[in-house]
């Protein structure tokens, strides 16, 4: 138990984060990512997870992303007959994405993720406090 | 004669050493602030009068075992032990996890705050010790 232990702990926060970010950011890029063939479907919405574990080396409880599930709701359509991927009636699959959905919950992971640097900094300078203990 | 039986400086040791630990539970708190079902921990406050007697006193307080042969084993002053949750807060948020980021990020300036008053004293008890053998501090 000493200050690389916390320090280790707020990194493997900040790294659950990015890895949220990135699969946000996979849902901004593909919200109007149609299906390549005729009638088939389109990019299906990425929900990341989180979970946290037990490091026993560290003896500490860290957090790490988990695999990205699938949002199983409904395609949004869009009647647009020129499409080729529009099906016979002329609609088109789009996405399940919500954008704002997602960019409230990239706030959500900005936030977390300056917490977690808080942290690292209030560690950092502890840390230095107890060295310059040296040059007193 | 060894500088960590000195009482002011080995209370200020311990004090240290209970912050950094309080400071790994903090960071362990705000890493899982979106883990869903995890609870806030926290250290319980040890009781400082009671361990400042404890230093000054020698080891002859009740609960503690008496040393009078070298080859006893002294035990370490009980410390707060863990708060698992169970903390007035503001209940569980959307992720499902009862970490509320304000209050840790208080509880981590306030540990903050503490470890530095906690060196600073640390740093003038050796000054002054230094000013006693005639080495000024610079």
């Amino acid at each position: 138990m000493d200050f690389t232990t916390s320090m280790s702990v707020a990194a493997s926060g900040m790294r659950a984060q990015s890895e949220r970010m990135k699969v946000i950011s996979e849902n901004i890029a593909n919200a109007n990512s149609t299906a390549a063939a005729t009638g088939g479907d389109p990019y299906r919405r990425q929900i990341p997870t989180i979970k946290s574990e037990f490091d026993r080396q560290l003896g500490a409880t860290v957090v790490a992303a988990g695999k990205p599930l699938e949002d199983m709701s409904e395609f949004r359509t869009q009647y647009d007959p020129g499409n080729p991927a529009a099906d016979k009636q002329g609609y088109v699959k789009l996405p399940n994405v919500n954008s704002l959905v997602e960019i409230m919950d990239m706030r959500e992971a900005q936030r977390s993720y300056e917490a977690d640097l808080t942290v690292m900094d209030a560690t950092k300078t502890m840390m230095a406090r107890t060295v310059e203990l040296l040059n007193k | 004669m060894d500088v960590s039986s000195i009482p002011l400086l080995s209370l200020l040791k311990e004090r240290m050493s209970w912050l950094s630990q309080r400071q790994d539970l903090l960071s362990q708190n705000v890493a899982n602030a979106d883990t869903p079902g995890y609870s806030a921990r926290d250290l319980k406050p040890v009781d400082f009068e009671q361990a400042l007697r404890n230093v000054t006193s020698g080891n002859k307080v009740a609960g503690t075992l008496a040393i009078d042969d070298p080859r006893h084993i002294a035990l370490r002053p009980q410390s707060g032990g863990v708060d698992d949750g169970g903390t007035a807060g503001f209940g569980t948020n959307s992720t499902g996890s009862s970490v509320s980021l304000e209050d840790e990020m208080i509880k981590v300036s306030e540990t903050q705050a503490q470890f530095q008053a906690a060196s600073n004293l640390y740093a003038k008890a050796i000054g002054m010790m230094k000013t006693a053998i005639g080495k000024t501090g610079m």
